[in-house]
């Protein structure tokens, strides 16, 4: 028995150990979205905090999400094209496209992009501002930091990953347009008329819920990175890639659930 | 009146605070000494209630902190005003805003009054004409001055010092000092003053407690300790 203690203990315990720091992390961050949910609704109201962080997050972030969603269109709808071309349905590019865009494309991608700009900024500006007391200092001249810091990033974040959202589904048209249209010559009139026909209204509103919860988990998850930021300047290195990586993760594991559900509930029209 | 009862506090197993019992009295200006790394900023941390203890009580006028729920904990904390070892300022925040922050947070003063209060304490810290500078452009000296005119600007009844002259020199250093002895004098606060520095310690301190392994080992009248014969006070201030 003693022996097979011996041989099982040198896994057991980093195993344990693991189990119990996922364990603590993960409530942890259960405390944080709980205690950050009860300060939303209490006042004072910081709406110059909320419209400068939807500055930054949603203005600032608008130029590389067209660039991006016209290139992900263009280069789309090159794929698509010479795909449906093998078997003469080059006229469902659009719909196709228009689709992919509204219902996963766009949601994800802004998400990813979003987590990229502003939410690898919000863990660093945060971490550095623990590391450097700055939220202690907060907490001394009795300002909840989470009120301060937390809620209007959060907020901000959840309005504007779905706007960023709607602005990437107009670009990836655009750029699959002017691929599909101008360069592989596919009819105008089947490239719209499918696009109408197939893309319902419920399929462009389902991912924008889709990218407002995007929103809601990347912002929190890079603001528990920031606030849980230990030591130095390789603190905040730390705390910042571990927010682009877990709000990554999550945004493409969440993905598949809440298509599940939006499916259900939002897409119960004629479209495919 | 803050009174530390059996506080004590680890961090991973190491023991930081070890049974640490404390009475500052009310409008007296109390200096922690102690070396470096032996807790003196964690013990401060406990009495604004920024860190919580694993066991002990810290009782602030007549109130236990560690029984406060987070809001309660939020009122409390307006009597009191914290310099930070590294100042702390906001660096998104010029200079005018980061003093003017608490005076936005809990008073109605228009926006002229505060300007006003605020030119006002960087006057107090001999730091006009600096409003619109942002603290990267700051030195180190100028960057604690402006934390104490952050800190002092709503006028608390209980003031922290984390090491307030550290990194100041001599000329500023009794400025510093001056001003923590006015403050104290004209508005009759209460001052718990973390320090290296022994001869500013003497310069302003009513009551000096010595902090050694977890425990405070002295505590006393700034003469009482100038005569204490335990071994660490003796070494800490030159005496053989």
């Amino acid at each position: 028995m003693e022996k097979l203690i011996n041989k099982i203990q040198p896994l057991a315990d980093p195993l344990g150990r693991m189990i119990n720091g996922f364990t603590k992390t993960l409530g942890n961050l259960c405390l944080f979205v709980f205690q950050t949910l009860s300060w939303i609704p209490r006042r004072p109201y910081r709406i110059k905090n909320l419209f400068k962080q939807m500055e930054f997050i949603g203005v600032q972030s608008t130029p590389i999400i067209m660039l991006t969603g016209v290139f992900v269109g263009a280069v789309f709808a090159l794929q698509t094209g010479k795909a449906f071309a093998m078997f003469n349905a080059e006229s469902l590019v659009g719909a196709t496209i228009g689709l992919s865009l509204a219902r996963e494309i766009a949601p994800v991608f802004t998400a990813l992009m979003v987590t990229a700009r502003a939410c690898s900024a919000m863990a660093a500006e945060l971490g550095t501002m623990k590391v450097t007391e700055q939220i202690d200092a907060l907490e001394t001249m009795a300002v909840n930091p989470l009120h301060y810091l937390v809620c209007p990033r959060v907020i901000a974040t959840t309005i504007m990953t779905p706007l960023l959202t709607a602005v990437f589904d107009l670009v990836g048209i655009i750029g699959a347009w002017f691929v599909g249209i101008k360069l592989l010559g596919i009819g105008e009139a089947s490239f719209f008329d499918r696009l109408y026909f197939y893309v319902n209204l419920r399929d462009f509103i389902g991912g924008l819920v889709k990218s407002g919860f995007f929103g809601f988990f990347i912002s929190l998850i890079s603001c528990y990175s920031g606030f849980d930021t230990k030591g130095g300047a390789k603190g905040v290195g730390d705390s910042t890639t571990r927010a682009v990586v877990v709000s990554s993760v999550v945004v493409l594991v969440t993905d598949y659930f809440l298509t599940t559900w939006i499916l259900e509930y939002f897409s119960q029209g004629p479209s495919v | 009146m803050i009174k530390l009862i059996d506080v004590h506090k680890a961090f991973d197993g190491q023991k930081v605070l070890d049974g640490v019992n404390l009475e500052v009295p009310k409008d007296k200006i109390m200096v922690i000494v102690g070396a470096s790394g032996v807790g003196k900023s964690v013990l401060l941390k406990h009495m604004i209630g920024l860190m919580k203890p694993d066991k002990g009580k810290i009782v602030v006028d007549g109130v236990d902190l560690s029984a406060l729920s987070p809001l309660e904990l939020v009122e409390i904390r307006k009597k009191f005003g914290m310099l930070f070892q590294g100042c702390a300022l906001f660096d998104s925040l010029n200079v005018c805003d980061n003093v003017a922050f608490p005076l936005r947070e809990h008073s109605n003063l228009s926006s002229s009054e505060i300007k006003a209060k605020v030119d006002e304490m960087l006057a107090i810290v001999g730091l006009e004409g600096i409003c619109h500078k942002m603290p990267s452009d700051l030195s180190g000296g100028m960057k604690k001055r402006v934390a104490l005119a952050r800190a002092i600007i709503l006028q608390p009844q209980i003031m922290l010092y984390d090491e307030p002259t550290t990194g100041l020199d001599p000329i500023m250093t009794e400025s510093v000092d001056n001003l923590i002895l006015d403050m104290q004098q004209k508005l009759d606060i209460t001052s718990v003053v973390i320090s290296h520095d022994i001869a500013s310690a003497f310069r302003i301190a009513d009551q000096i407690a010595m902090i050694d392994n977890g425990k405070i080992i002295v505590s006393g009248t700034s003469a009482e300790f100038a005569a204490s014969n335990d071994p660490v006070v003796m070494k800490f201030i030159g005496r053989k």
